[in-house]
């Protein structure tokens, strides 16, 4: 992938210069975290649902709740922009949630909790985490 | 209205010390192994407001020691910060300050 990926623009826009196969790698994790928000026994519901205070029993439903209805509506917002060439602020914050959602969970799913564990995991796997890391850390930049 | 502003100054004053005595929460960061370091600084930023220093230190600390507390006080906020941390998918956590 030669040349950046997100540019911010100075009237404060987010470009996207991805190509259609860079657009459709993107569509795949975004529709991935809003299946998982929405579906109780997709692989990354749990992982997207971790406890809030470990120590309690039980969390606060309305902290849980607001957390789920915010995982969903970014990765909303995210699909919905999915194809646009200009993001504003709102939207390239929820492109960078979804896609960190999406790293993180494909991480806890897969058992990958450790550098070791990381770098030792299939080649097809390892390949999706960093082409997620690439999209994230040419985004980042954009804030 | 003299009296009365003394009175409540007197219990502004109260109501402090109670706040102030009380353990707070702590919103904890902890490490993984995948997330890129300067997303976490993004996210600390944004979510926080911190400088970029603050939170360059923050990230190395959860970095090198495998957590670091990002912010303290009313348990209320705590929650609030840890399902912003939370949304913007890092691994957050509350407990009580020990």
């Amino acid at each position: 992938m030669a040349g950046k990926l997100f540019v911010r623009r100075r009237d404060g826009r987010i470009e996207v210069r991805l190509n259609d196969v860079g657009r459709a790698a993107i569509r795949e994790v975004f529709a991935h975290v809003l299946a998982a928000e929405r579906d109780p026994d997709h692989e990354w519901h749990l992982s997207l649902n971790a406890p809030i205070n470990p120590s309690s029993d039980d969390d606060d439903p309305l902290s849980s709740l607001g957390r789920q209805n915010e995982i969903a509506s970014n990765a909303e917002l995210s699909i919905m922009t999915l194809k646009e060439q200009f993001l504003n602020d709102a939207e390239g914050w929820a492109w960078l949630s979804t896609l960190q959602v999406a790293l993180r969970s494909t991480a806890v799913v897969n058992g990958l909790l450790s550098d070791e564990k990381l770098e030792s995991c299939a080649p097809e796997l390892l390949d999706d985490i960093r082409t997620m890391q690439q999209f994230l850390f040419e985004l980042a930049a954009c804030f | 209205m003299q009296p009365s502003r003394n009175s409540s100054t007197e219990s502004d004053v109260q109501s402090e010390v109670s706040v102030i005595t009380e353990r707070p929460w702590n919103v904890i960061v902890w490490n993984d192994p995948v997330t890129p370091m300067t997303v976490v600084v993004v996210i600390f930023k944004r979510i926080f407001g911190y400088s970029s220093n603050k939170c360059t230190d923050l990230m190395l600390t959860v970095h090198h020691e495998g957590r670091a507390v990002v912010w303290s006080g009313q348990r209320e906020r705590a929650e609030s910060y840890c399902v912003k941390l939370q949304v913007a998918g890092l691994q957050a956590t509350v407990e009580r300050d020990a």
